[in-house]
């Protein structure tokens, strides 16, 4: 009951300030949609500059379709060889394409133009997507071509995607937000909460209360548990609602990875709440440790591509399983014969922060 | 200009008395950019993926090892467990448990149906899951089929391209991201610093000694920010140079030019961060109102992560209010490409605009509170 009364004047001090009741609950949604936006559109309207030096018709019709993809933007469509590099250098175009006649007869037996494709490397990964497309366009040109000579290429690739057929971006992108928001609105409104009544000089107030440091300590998660969970339910509807995901797995699953997360995050937040001085040091920490969390989980780029030293960070990242089981309840319906594994590493990175959050909660305390 | 001083003064003071932070300020960087510049990458180094080999033939096995040849293959056939070939079924729960990333089928017919000219299609099956892998994988799997229609037909090449990547030859994404991260780790810190400023003083009550002071609120504004440009300048420099010798990013252009839009950019992300402070009530609305609008829109929004000339009109729209945007054009045209100062002076112009905008904006806030309080 004493608990209620600190979860209740916690909850005030949130409630009473306009603006942090608009950052954590308005903030996230017009979040989530601009993400939503930004992700689920794929690679398009890349800017290319076209050099025409071959003669026949095909270079011609190639160039066509390459006009009519809305991948490719064509900025510059030239027959004469001119310094195009300078147009890569400035940025106008990401990619120059070069069409020039086969000298070697021999080798194209087809007596398909040459293609030289300069790309502006900056952007290592719009420029392989862009090149890779237009691979495509080519090669779908060719083969229409061979079958309308009656010559059709023998064997091709029949391809299926499984979990999400229609390869849609936001499938993949859109559930990994729920966890982030879960971990943003914890993190920040718990890293500063002892530091504040520091700052505040209203510790000693809390410390002379009849609460016991296990009741101060969970009387500081639990609003902000509380405000986390609001979050991410608001962020499950968006994403489900709005953008259209479907969520094929279990609810459950989903509610009980977050809990076992929340109580990881907050263990962290309140460690780094005790461990900083300033509210502005506790806002370095937080945002350090959010962007690592962050970029190392998965979220934007794959955990595999992570050198096997630094793996050792992604492996203690909580953020990294969250986002794991999210996705597998969320695209593929796995249930948790699937993630147990990960749920119990989630576990057992959470009962550790905690103890040593809680050890170290109680030394500051006793001081 | 002398009562400025004696503000600059007050906050140089400020900044000193709290060591730890400071030292956060310089460190914290170089360790994000350096574990983030190894950990984060785009790049698709290997593709796990298991073969169901139905025909067993001569053909099929080179069609296998044409896979297999490819560096970035990693071939199975067998179960884990089982012996023998590997089952369909099995094969599936390998790509839901993430062990591969795709399933080469290979039809039963294969020999009989090349001899008969008929078409013939193998099937892949790919885990759709992260899109761009998807697509890498299918490109590469369209590829290697090609090459090896081209090896039994005995014809080399059905086309010849010859691709060349330039600025960034080896297409390393390190190159492309460590800038970035560069650049919206700046403008985190910037804002970062100035944002608790006002509140502080807002919170522990010392504000009213700002509003009876003679100072005019202008004078406050700017006095708060001077200091921390210093700061921030000499962080951006530390992180260059850390960026420059650890990671071997080139540094194509003039340092000094690239200094010089540091500068600018660097005022904005102040200037962002006491516009928040003099907005916030307390120390927490301005830490998370710092990190929600710094965060998220510098890595969605400014060309750091996605490319911007996808994005809808709307959203480019806002993107240009967005300090991370102009800069991360002037980093990575300075570094790549050797870009030169001539060539920025739009998005220099928008730098200044835009922090001149949130200074009055600040003020202006400041100020209403300033006389609200009298």
């Amino acid at each position: 009951m004493k608990l209620f009364y600190l979860v209740k004047k916690e909850l005030i001090e949130i409630v009473r300030q306009k603006e942090l009741l608009v950052l954590m609950f308005i903030g996230p949604v017009i979040q989530i949609i601009i993400l939503g936006y930004v992700i689920s559109t794929d690679i398009r309207h890349v800017p290319v500059g076209i050099v025409n030096l071959a003669k026949g018709q095909v270079a011609g019709q190639i160039i066509q379709r390459v006009r009519q993809t809305p991948l490719f933007h064509v900025h510059v469509l030239s027959d004469r060889s001119e310094d195009y590099l300078y147009l890569l250098k400035k940025g106008e175009v990401k990619t120059v394409l070069i069409f020039r006649d086969a000298l070697d007869e021999k080798r194209s037996v087809l007596k398909y133009p040459e293609v030289q494709i300069l790309m502006d490397g900056m952007d290592s990964n719009t420029s392989m997507i862009a090149a890779g497309y237009f691979n495509g366009i080519i090669k779908n040109y060719i083969l229409n071509d061979m079958e309308k000579l009656g010559q059709g290429l023998p064997l091709g690739g029949q391809a299926v995607f499984r979990f999400n057929p229609q390869l849609r971006s936001i499938n993949y992108m859109g559930p990994g937000i729920v966890g982030f928001l879960l971990t943003i609105i914890t993190m920040f409104l718990t890293s500063a909460s002892m530091v504040r009544e520091k700052e505040q000089q209203t510790l000693d107030t809390l410390l002379i209360s009849p609460l016991s440091t296990l009741e101060i300590y969970i009387g500081k998660a639990l609003p902000a548990a509380l405000i986390g969970l609001a979050d991410m339910v608001i962020g499950l509807v968006v994403v489900v609602l709005w953008f259209g995901i479907p969520f094929r797995g279990n609810l459950f699953y989903l509610f009980l990875a977050s809990l076992v997360y929340l109580a990881a995050i907050l263990s962290y937040a309140l460690l780094i709440s005790v461990l900083s001085a300033t509210t502005q040091q506790a806002m370095f920490f937080a945002w350090f440790s959010l962007m690592i969390f962050l970029l190392m989980s998965g979220f934007f780029t794959p955990v595999d591509n992570i050198p096997p030293l630094l793996r050792v960070l992604a492996d203690i990242n909580p953020l990294r399983y969250l986002i794991q089981i999210i996705r597998e309840i969320f695209l593929k319906g796995n249930g948790i014969e699937f993630f147990w594994k990960d749920l119990l590493k989630l576990s057992a990175i959470a009962l550790t922060l905690l103890s040593v959050s809680l050890l170290n909660f109680k030394r500051f305390i006793s001081k | 200009m002398g009562r400025i001083k004696a503000i600059i003064v007050k906050e140089f003071f400020h900044i000193m008395r709290d060591p730890r932070s400071l030292t956060m300020v310089f460190f914290i960087p170089l360790v994000m950019i350096f574990i983030l510049g190894y950990s984060v990458s785009y790049d698709l180094n290997r593709i796990d993926a298991a073969v169901i080999d139905l025909s067993q033939s001569r053909l099929s096995k080179q069609l296998v090892q044409a896979f297999a040849a490819n560096r970035i293959f990693v071939i199975r056939t067998r179960g884990s467990n089982e012996q023998g070939t590997l089952s369909l079924a099995a094969a599936e729960k390998m790509l839901r448990q993430q062990k591969i990333k795709e399933i080469i089928v290979i039809p039963a017919d294969l020999s009989r149906c090349l001899a008969e000219k008929r078409q013939c299609s193998i099937g892949l099956i790919i885990d759709g899951s992260d899109v761009n892998i998807a697509n890498l994988v299918y490109q590469y799997d369209e590829r290697i089929i090609l090459e090896f229609i081209a090896a039994m037909k005995g014809v080399g090449q059905l086309l010849k391209i010859n691709t060349k990547i330039f600025f960034n030859p080896e297409a390393r994404s390190q190159f492309f991201f460590i800038p970035g991260l560069v650049a919206v780790i700046l403008l985190m810190i910037s804002a970062m610093l100035t944002s608790l400023s006002v509140a502080k003083e807002r919170e522990t009550g010392s504000i009213a000694l700002l509003f009876i002071s003679p100072l005019k609120s202008p004078e406050i504004i700017i006095g708060k920010t001077i200091p921390y440009i210093i700061v921030s300048l000499l962080d951006g420099v530390v992180i260059l140079l850390f960026a420059r010798f650890w990671f071997g990013i080139p540094l194509r252009g003039s340092l000094a030019v690239l200094l010089v839009f540091a500068l600018l950019y660097i005022v904005s992300g102040l200037a962002l961060g006491i516009l928040i402070s003099a907005s916030a009530p307390t120390q927490r609305t301005a830490m998370l109102a710092t990190l929600l609008i710094t965060m998220l829109p510098s890595f969605l929004l400014s060309g750091f992560i996605f490319p911007l000339d996808s994005l809808s009109p709307v959203l480019r729209a806002i993107s240009y209010v967005i300090p991370a945007t102009y800069f991360l054009r002037i980093i990575r045209g300075v570094i790549l490409k050797g870009a030169e100062l001539k060539h920025f002076f739009f998005e220099g112009g928008m730098l200044i605009a835009l922090s001149l905008v949130l200074l009055a904006a600040a003020t202006r806030k400041f100020n209403q509170q300033r006389k609200a309080a009298q």
